[in-house]
């Protein structure tokens, strides 16, 4: 059987490209526990966490400056929802309206669809070149904002669009048609059916907004967001402080990643009678 | 009552509907039979205002109700799929128009628990309330569809091919209860179907739709043993539809049943009877019935019924020529082209 083959040779060339994937993060994990007088590379010298306790300032001050995250974390945090709400509620419209066809919605997919496919850097200058001609402030909720939600929408369209695709439209007609009005349709069926895409779409502008690095860079003026700060002060000096802040990031990228996980399967629970009705 | 006027509706360049004049009376359960893509259901997504008409007026007891957003229709619809909420169990699915539509909706809960368990006893399903949608046979989906609806009172019910997604012995017994159901409530039903039998047993009167227009709306015995045209007649499947000239009765086309036409050797027609020839080509056995298929000499397909418990052809050969014969009464003509 070529199985016998394929399957261990398969087997071998996934372990190897997980550990590729993830050997960076494993190594900045296990550097996260070296010791006060270690620095941030092999060998360990000694376990510890101190750099976690450096990180959360509960260290007693030494020759290494804390890390000066805490501000720039919550802009990035506040940034990124702000971003997620918007991204969605707009992607769930458009979506909405590409349902049927309308006279230009080739132009108006490919405008949209524009946000994602122009590289960040260029969209980051000319935003800022833009902004000075007009006299407008740089900052991270104004100018940022604008092209993070810029970005991130597309996303959410294209995750909506997905779903509207396989919606099925007579739910909708069978709740117009018991004399209830579109916008309660909406609320009360369309909605509650859709809402495991609004789910994702919400995760994608979400992370997509949180380590968003080139459109930021240009436009967030002089407060800036978490990636900016992290790669500041990098660009001086490496100490595993900044590993032992990796891991904690890491951690509430996963908690977001759980809390999503089980929302979904809540409700794909439900999304799996909707297939089994059809099946009848 | 409903009343369509010249309704018309296409699509780009094909004709779904073209000037469509029908009436639903008080009170009846009215069949709409018509082929598949003869725009059965493009003329009740007309009714219920999911879609506009191009051309015609559709208007309720004489209020017009074309133009109307379908929330404010008061129109029942019960779709083939059945279209029931996923989301929510078998009572949210009933309340679900009670509790939120735009007009009347009900606060009161005891009353909107009231009425949807009446509505499930109506259709069979006391004590499955609380189950999800998903959990419940196809037929009791189809029950559950016809409960949403039914609950509201609209004042006209339409029925999307309500018997397609169930299997046969299901469809026989929901028959019975569709009829049922509608009498004990008096309001009016129009069903959609693409299945004759269907068509005649469940309707009080049946329309034909085909190319687009009503052919013929009558009560089933009058459309099945007089049908007014040649589509009519091949709807009903249950009428051979050839040129008079074969048999020699005058010109256009004319129609014999399947069951009245005999078959002999040629020559020996019995006297008084219209008759022509044909080459049998096959049989097929049905079980109570039995068909059998001629070619005749212009390359129509002739098909002749024969019931078990009074057989009355002769043993035929296949690719022998025959004599088919029938009483020159049993014949319908029909005016002008097919």
């Amino acid at each position: 059987m070529e199985s016998r083959i394929l399957r261990p040779t398969l087997a071998l060339y996934t372990v190897a490209f997980l550990l590729f994937l993830y050997g960076p993060m494993i190594v900045l994990a296990i550097l996260s526990f070296q010791s006060i007088d270690g620095g941030p590379q092999f060998p360990i010298r000694d376990w510890s966490i101190y750099w976690y306790q450096h990180l959360l300032g509960m260290a007693e001050t030494s020759r290494v400056s804390q890390l000066p995250v805490g501000d720039s974390l919550i802009r990035s945090i506040i940034l990124a929802f702000m971003t997620t709400v918007v991204s969605t509620v707009l992607g769930v419209m458009s979506a909405e309206a590409f349902r049927t066809k309308f006279k230009g919605s080739g132009p108006a997919f490919y405008l949209i669809i524009l946000g994602m496919m122009v590289p960040g850097v260029l969209v980051g200058l000319g935003m800022a070149l833009l902004s000075n001609t007009l006299g407008i402030a740089r900052a991270w909720w104004g100018t940022s904002f604008v092209l993070h939600v810029v970005y991130t929408y597309p996303f959410a369209f294209l995750v909506m669009l997905a779903i509207f695709n396989r919606f099925d439209r007579t739910v909708e007609e069978a709740s117009l048609s018991l004399g209830v009005s579109p916008a309660q349709t909406f609320r009360r069926v369309t909605f509650p059916i859709i809402f495991p895409g609004v789910l994702s779409a919400m995760l994608f502008s979400f992370t997509l907004s949180y380590d968003e690095f080139a459109r930021t860079l240009f436009t967030a003026g002089r407060d800036l967001t978490l990636p900016l700060a992290i790669y500041g002060t990098f660009s001086v000096e490496i100490y595993p402080n900044i590993f032992a802040f990796g891991v904690l990031t890491t951690l509430f990228s996963f908690t977001l990643l759980v809390i999503y996980g089980l929302l979904m399967k809540r409700f794909t629970a439900k999304a799996a009678r909707f297939t089994g009705q059809e099946d009848a | 009552m409903l009343t369509l006027t010249r309704v018309s509706r296409r699509y780009g360049d094909t004709v779904a509907l073209d000037g469509v004049n029908f009436t639903v009376p008080e009170n009846t359960y009215m069949s709409l039979l018509g082929a598949s893509g003869a725009g059965k259901t493009t003329l009740l997504r007309l009714i219920a205002g999911f879609e506009e008409p191009d051309r015609g007026e559709i208007a309720i007891n004489g209020e017009r109700i074309d133009g109307q957003p379908s929330h404010l229709r008061d129109i029942g619809f019960v779709f083939q799929n059945f279209a029931l909420f996923p989301h929510l169990s078998v009572s949210e699915n009933v309340a679900f128009g009670l509790r939120h539509r735009t007009h009347d909706a009900l606060k009161n809960e005891t009353e909107i628990k009231d009425r949807t368990e009446a509505a499930l006893e109506l259709v069979g399903l006391t004590g499955f309330g609380h189950r999800a949608v998903s959990a419940i046979s196809g037929g009791q989906r189809q029950r559950v569809a016809l409960a949403r609806t039914l609950v509201c009172e609209p004042r006209i019910v339409l029925l999307d091919e309500p018997l397609g997604a169930l299997d046969a012995n299901l469809r026989a017994r929901m028959c019975d209860e569709l009829k049922a159901i509608r009498e004990r409530l008096g309001v009016s039903f129009l069903h959609v179907t693409g299945s004759e039998t269907e068509a005649l047993t469940m309707g009080d009167k049946v329309a034909v739709l085909a190319d687009g227009k009503i052919m013929q709306s009558d009560t089933p015995d009058l459309l099945f043993n007089q049908p007014m045209n040649a589509e009519a007649a091949r709807h009903l499947n249950a009428w051979n539809i050839f040129d008079a000239g074969l048999c020699g009765a005058g010109q256009g086309q004319i129609a014999v049943r399947f069951d009245q036409i005999d078959v002999c050797a040629e020559g020996q027609v019995p006297e008084g009877r219209l008759t022509l020839g044909a080459k049998y080509l096959t049989g097929e056995f049905n079980g109570p019935t039995a068909l059998s298929f001629f070619r005749a000499d212009d390359g129509t397909l002739l098909q002749i019924i024969d019931h078990l418990s009074q057989p009355r052809l002769p043993q035929l050969d296949e690719g022998a020529r025959y004599a088919l014969h029938f009483a020159p009464d049993a014949l319908r003509q029909f005016h002008g082209a097919a």
